[in-house]
């Protein structure tokens, strides 16, 4: 497998304050890295380092072997690298429509759409009068259906229900399969063991787990969470 | 009510909707408190004197207008509002400087004295029996057309939705690929060209002069804190109330309780409704 994204001993944070320390990670084309860890580990903060929102202290982040750890997260999103946040992951004041088409698309966004009916069917409606869990699957069909090589989901099915969660796997699975890699944050680790080919576990902001998915249980990940 | 009364309010809220405009678009989606938006008015006045101070033909002069009031919007923008984004009380103090700095320099090449224009569309129509300045029904219907392409326009443009992403989620902005920093560039340009446009429209019925950007200044901010930001429809309402209140009360007593009118008002909606009549985000 040929690499895609790689962070290399990546430290960053808020301003002044480093929050993620010497974290590194690769992910190749068609793989999922999967990563875990408790509140405050440093997930969301790493997330926001791999796709601009935040700029790193040191270390590097590649893109094709290219460093891109200093470019802003709309120029990261231009080479192909897609991001869906935990917090405020929908436009409120846009309809769902204008929430999925406001970034390029790939080829049949249709596909990932009309797989749910929640999305597909509310076309018109204003984002911000749906719920929290439908408002993350919207994020979700939108990470999805865009042109990227690379997505990062942080924390996709938090407050979304488990049959909504078996189709984020498809989706998942069906973008790995067509090249894509994938970085994903989760706490639903039943969900992550489904399709992470390998995991990262961070605690206080440091790598305490990395091991490829074959080698790892849900019981063991468990097992160190509870450390 | 007569039908030049009708025609004079139409005029009054028509040429503060176009000189506020520009206000909304920065104030109420930028978050920039431009205290200079007055001056590129003026900016906009002068465009004529510019003209014909340099042996051009009329026609060239709202060329001359939106190249001149764009290319110092887009000074301005680049060296000093670009750093501001978000940052309203600094802004405030910037622009504030800028706006001296604009005034200074248009006396340095033009003087302090009073320039005037002559109309480029000179008689009146006839309507109903009464005579109207041709060039004021002109100015009204293109005010009027350019609003409603601009409705048409903010529903229907991926750029206007863009613009709206922008203002409620910078950051995921970014995240789906809109260069935040570009987009709001070439937002506080067009704010500042439609107001230099409201001044090229205004120069041959008012007195030009380096200080005549606060009152437009002045006016449109209550128009925005009566109708409400981030909205056509508050625009409109906000420009109708204040210049309808000043024409009408004008009209009846003089200029003087037309002003005092407006400021009774404004405070009142400061006070009672800050939010304004219709504020919304799209």
């Amino acid at each position: 497998m040929t690499l895609l994204f790689e962070i290399k001993e990546l430290t960053g944070g808020y301003f002044d304050t480093n929050v993620v320390f010497d974290v590194s990670a690769r992910i190749d084309h068609g793989t999922v890295l999967g990563i875990f860890g408790r509140n405050g580990a440093g997930k969301s903060t790493l997330a926001k380092l791999a796709n601009g929102s935040l700029q790193p202290s040191g270390g590097q982040i590649l893109l094709d072997e290219r460093p891109i750890g200093r470019l802003p997260a709309h120029r990261r999103r231009e080479l192909g690298i897609g991001f869906m946040p935990q917090d405020s992951m929908v436009f409120d004041n846009l309809s769902v429509r204008e929430n999925l088409y406001i970034g390029s698309i790939g080829e049949s966004p249709e596909l990932f759409i009309d797989r749910f009916p929640l999305i597909a069917r509310r076309l018109d409606q204003l984002a911000g009068t749906m719920s929290g869990g439908e408002r993350k699957i919207l994020s979700f069909v939108r990470s999805m259906i865009e042109d990227t090589r690379l997505v990062i989901l942080d924390e996709p099915s938090e407050g979304v229900q488990s049959e909504n969660i078996d189709l984020m796997a498809c989706c998942v699975k069906e973008r790995v399969a067509s090249g894509a890699g994938i970085m994903i944050i989760e706490q639903n680790l039943r969900f992550l063991a489904s399709i992470a080919d390998h995991f990262l576990g961070l605690d206080a902001g440091r790598t305490i787990y990395s091991e490829a998915s074959s080698k790892s249980s849900e019981s063991e990940i468990r097992a160190i969470l509870a450390l | 009510m007569s039908l030049a009364l009708i025609l004079n309010l139409a005029w009054h809220v028509g040429t503060l909707a176009l000189v506020a405009l520009g206000l909304a678009i920065i104030f109420g989606k930028l978050r920039i408190m431009n205290m200079a938006h007055g001056e590129f008015v003026m900016i906009g006045a002068y465009s004529p004197v510019i003209t014909s101070s340099m042996g051009l033909p009329a026609w060239l002069q709202l060329p001359v207008c939106l190249l001149t009031v764009g290319l110092v919007a887009l000074v301005v923008e680049r060296a000093v509002v670009c750093r501001l984004y978000g940052r309203m009380f600094d802004s405030l103090l910037a622009t504030w400087g800028i706006s001296i700095l604009l005034r200074e320099a248009i006396e340095l090449i033009f003087g302090r004295g009073y320039q005037s224009v002559s109309l480029p569309i000179p008689g009146t129509i006839q309507i109903l029996g009464s005579g109207y300045p041709a060039y004021r029904i002109a100015i009204i219907a293109c005010i009027a057309l350019g609003f409603a392409l601009l409705a048409w326009w903010n529903s229907r443009s991926m750029v206007a939705t863009r613009i709206k992403a922008m203002v409620e989620n910078p950051g995921l902005a970014q995240a789906v690929g809109i260069d935040t920093g570009r987009l709001s560039r070439w937002a506080f340009v067009f704010g500042c060209c439609t107001a230099g446009l409201a001044g090229l429209a205004l120069a041959p019925t008012i007195r030009i002069e380096p200080m005549m950007g606060l009152d437009y200044l002045i006016k449109s901010f209550f128009a925005l804190v009566v109708g409400g930001l981030g909205s056509l429809e508050g625009l409109g309402l906000g420009a109708g109330i204040i210049a309808g209140t000043q024409s009408l009360i004008g009209a009846a007593f003089n200029q003087t309780y037309g002003y005092l009118a407006v400021l009774s008002l404004s405070i009142l909606f400061l006070w009672l409704k800050p939010d304004g009549i219709h504020s919304a985000s799209r």
